[in-house]
């Protein structure tokens, strides 16, 4: 009797959860369709400042123009992007472009499709920086020995902040990595846990308003600095290159508008992040050229191998449009 | 003959099933051509590249004394308070509800309050240990000290019996047996809450190192890894059961002699 | 002699003793925040965090999280359980199999789950499955290894009287493994049910997949304490609630079963 009772209620909870589970569904493969229905496509990002554009360009009805239905995904870092681009969970994803260029050289199935965003191309006005709090730490080259925070190991972040390092004279091999994410770093750099982070906006301007000292930024690498593209896995540019072509021309298209109509951008991060609409009118947008900036790219690789994150330069031409 | 048998049975029972499951995995993934699922062969090969002695020494070594010393500490405090608490019925009543309440809180909720409170050095990281496994300890030593034999109490009264002298012979022995299934259950936390901690804002350590071939997209090296941190926590068990049949051996005794009477 | 000391306790009864640890507790967090012996900035007091939960139950994001949580832990223990029923009792009742698993159950159950996540990510994404499978892993070890015990306890005796009355393997697990099986099986249902919770906040809060976990994390990223804490206390509430349920199931489905040692001081 009483295991009636129980296998019953088991049985109950099982089907009904699973019934329940059923509904929250995993977005489908884009169908190709006929031109009344938008292809599905689900975009991996990161919840930051550079990729206002694609929320800009579904918002103005850039993408639907396209035949896209665009849903966004926000995860903490190209680490967990990367593999659900492969395993065709998202179509498309955003990533900065070291991870990419690590990701080539392990020959994982992707490729670059659009641009994401660039430098401003000013040291003392970028989207990005380092910056520090102890007031004994006057230039780059200090650095050697302490503690910098970046949002994840391998990436643009730590390969910027070691050419900031090294241009500045310093020793970058003897810098030391801690993997934070961006709204941890502040209250890290406070507490003296870490003696320098390298933040983006909006981060940046909250770090700006603590006084604190700004000692680099993307600028250092190159004044076109190419930070991040969006990419997609080999086998949808084989399966559905149409699909493909549509997202880059929309994306091309937002990336222009987003870089024409700033305010307009601001106001979009505020539907996708926590920020406050105050906070947005001082940010420093990065630059959304249409085309992406392959000289820089080369120099993050060469950057990259002498770093010791690569072996050696991996084939830009499979890897870049 | 017969021995022979029976060695070569045992060693069959104990290899057999093991084997298959490990051939199985071998020849289903060989032909893989998955990123993200690598030919077991392709793990295997990556194996003693990846895992040298430097590794073992700047990541395994770390995590593990990180373990231990959030795992000893857990297992004294626990003890100590557990003793105390559990000796005294007011106390226990008082408690009780305060911490069955913290015990339900998984432990990894707490990891980023910890690291406000308490940075991101080692320091933090043994305290998100013992957060964790205190719990088990604790509650468990409370519940073997509470339900003693009260014949052992009369008797412990009679011949007055009190103090150090009582809480070594009686208390803690009596209390053994809850008190290790306790100890058990907080290495199997120590040890997930090692590897969680090294998630975020670490610098050295086996679930660090992980994360890290996971980063770069090392994925045979990153399985490796899994491995590794699976084979640990078989030997870690093993370790721990040859501490209890040295602790317990008295009580394995008597449970013996109760089953050979039935 | 000491069953009379027992009876004529002097004293406060339990419940408000435990009444009163409560609201010391509380009141220890409401106190030392204000005097400032713990930051104010990492350590709201209760105050605080109490006007925050009230906050939190009008949002529907917050019901929609919570019931993703309860679904991944419900389901994933729903699996677990009848998984570990049926492969206990298989296994248990036949001794070759019981033989010749005994090294897999052995070396498979130690491996922390958290091991599996790195994996899960990569193989399975970041939603709900991924979550799930840590929390049916975790689980499932618990219980199958409460049902093998409880198998493995049948008294001889008894079994040796069913074989001669020529009772059929299903009656005989009717009557003679499932009543002695039974207490091991529920305690095996409680552990499980608390790895389970456990496991499904930490999928939630490493991996992201949606429900409270992950919420922790969100309002960890925007500095809200207050708010992680209020989440916090939400888990440990539920955690709770589960627990108690669980020993409320027990005490009634063993109400049969001959009942443990009395409460002895020591």
């Amino acid at each position: 009797m009483i295991r009636k009772t129980s296998a019953f209620i088991a049985t109950t909870l099982l089907v009904a959860s699973m019934a329940a589970c059923s509904s929250s569904s995993t977005p489908n493969a884009p169908s190709s369709s006929g031109p009344a229905v938008d292809d599905k496509v689900t975009v991996g990002v990161i919840a930051i400042l550079d990729v206002a554009p694609i929320y800009l360009g579904r918002d103005k009805g850039i993408f639907h123009k396209h035949g896209i239905e665009l849903t966004m995904q926000q995860a903490q870092g190209g680490a967990a992007i990367v593999p659900a681009v492969v395993s065709g969970q998202y179509q498309f994803g955003f990533s900065n472009v070291v991870s990419l260029l690590l990701a080539k050289s392990q020959n994982v199935p992707i490729k670059a499709v659009a641009n994401g965003n660039n430098s401003t191309g000013s040291t003392s006005a970028d989207f990005g920086g380092l910056f520090v709090k102890d007031p004994n730490i006057k230039s780059p080259k200090d650095l050697v020995g302490k503690k910098v925070a970046t949002n994840t190991l391998k990436n643009i972040v730590d390969t910027t902040v070691k050419a900031i390092v090294a241009k500045d004279g310093g020793d970058a091999s003897k810098v030391n990595f801690v993997e934070l994410a961006f709204p941890n770093m502040a209250p890290a750099l406070d507490a003296g846990n870490v003696d320098a982070i390298f933040v983006v906006e909006p981060f940046l301007s909250a770090a700006k308003a603590k006084g604190w000292k700004q000692i680099g930024s993307y600028a250092d690498v190159d004044p076109n600095l190419c930070v991040a593209l969006y990419f997609t896995s080999t086998q949808l540019m084989t399966q559905k290159p149409d699909l493909v072509k549509r997202f880059t021309d929309a994306m091309k298209e937002s990336l222009a508008y987003a870089q024409t109509h700033p305010d307009e951008a601001r106001a979009e991060l505020t539907t996708y992040t926590t920020i406050k609409a105050d906070d947005t009118k001082n940010l420093i947008l990065p630059k959304w050229p249409g085309d992406i900036d392959k000289t820089s790219i080369d120099k993050l690789a060469g950057l990259a191998v002498t770093y010791g994150l690569l072996t050696s330069k991996p084939d830009l031409t499979t890897l870049l449009p | 003959m017969s021995q022979t048998v029976a060695v070569l049975k045992r060693v069959g029972l104990i290899l057999g099933l093991p084997a298959v499951l490990v051939a199985t995995w071998w020849f289903t993934s060989a032909d893989s051509q998955e990123f993200y699922q690598p030919p077991l062969s392709k793990i295997v090969e990556v194996f003693p590249k990846t895992w040298t002695s430097q590794r073992i020494v700047d990541d395994v070594v770390p995590s593990l004394g990180r373990f231990v010393v959030g795992f000893l500490l857990a297992v004294a405090t626990g003890i100590a308070v557990g003793v105390a608490i559990g000796s005294n019925r007011a106390l226990r009543a008082f408690f009780e509800p305060v911490l069955e309440f913290l015990r339900a809180i998984p432990p990894p909720v707490l990891v980023p309050i910890l690291i406000l409170v308490a940075g991101i050095g080692n320091d933090q990281k043994v305290l998100v240990i013992v957060s964790g496994a205190i719990w088990p300890v604790l509650l468990n030593t409370i519940e073997g000290v509470r339900s003693v034999d009260p014949v052992l109490v009369d008797t412990c009264r009679s011949y007055r019996v009190r103090g150090a002298l009582r809480l070594r012979m009686f208390v803690l022995r009596a209390a053994s047996p809850q008190i290790m299934t306790g100890v058990r259950q907080a290495q199997q936390i120590a040890l997930i809450l090692m590897v969680i901690s090294e998630l975020v804002a670490a610098e050295n350590g086996l679930g660090y190192s992980i994360v890290q071939f996971q980063r770069g997209f090392q994925i045979p090296e990153m399985w490796s890894g899994v491995i590794v941190l699976g084979v640990i926590g078989v030997l870690l068990a093993l370790l721990l059961r040859l501490v209890e049949r040295r602790v317990l051996v008295w009580y394995h005794g008597v449970r013996a002699a109760e089953r050979s009477q039935r | 002699m000491t069953q009379a000391i027992a009876k004529g306790r002097t004293g406060a009864p339990p419940v408000l003793l435990g009444a009163a640890g409560l609201v010391a507790f509380v009141g220890l967090f409401e106190v030392l925040p204000r005097v400032g012996i713990l930051p104010e900035a990492y350590f709201p007091t209760a105050s605080t965090i109490g006007r925050t939960m009230a906050t939190l139950v009008t949002e529907s994001s917050f019901w929609v999280s919570f019931g993703e949580t309860v679904q991944t832990w419900a389901l994933g223990l729903a699996i677990a359980v009848a998984a570990g029923i049926v492969l206990g009792v298989v296994i248990g009742t036949v001794p070759v199999l019981r033989a010749a698993t005994a090294s897999t159950i052995e070396f498979l159950r130690p491996i922390p789950s958290v091991a599996l996540i790195p994996l899960v990510i990569v193989l399975v994404g970041t939603d709900m499955e991924s979550t799930l499978i840590l929390v049916v892993y975790a689980s499932f070890w618990q219980m199958l290894i409460q049902v093998l015990y409880g198998v493995a306890d049948v008294d001889p005796v008894a079994r040796e009287t069913a074989l001669s009355y020529r009772l059929g393997p299903w009656d005989r697990i009717r009557y003679l493994v499932f009543p002695t099986a039974l207490p091991y099986a529920l305690t095996g249902v409680r552990l499980a049910a608390s790895v389970a919770l456990i496991l499904a906040v930490t999928g939630e809060l490493v991996i992201g997949s949606p429900g409270l976990g992950h919420d922790i994390e969100t309002a960890n990223s925007s500095n809200s304490i207050p708010r992680v804490y209020a989440l916090i206390v939400v888990t440990g509430l539920i955690g709770l609630a589960a627990n108690l349920v669980a020993r409320a199931v027990e005490r009634y489905a063993l109400a049969w079963h001959p009942s443990v040692r009395a409460d002895v001081p020591a």
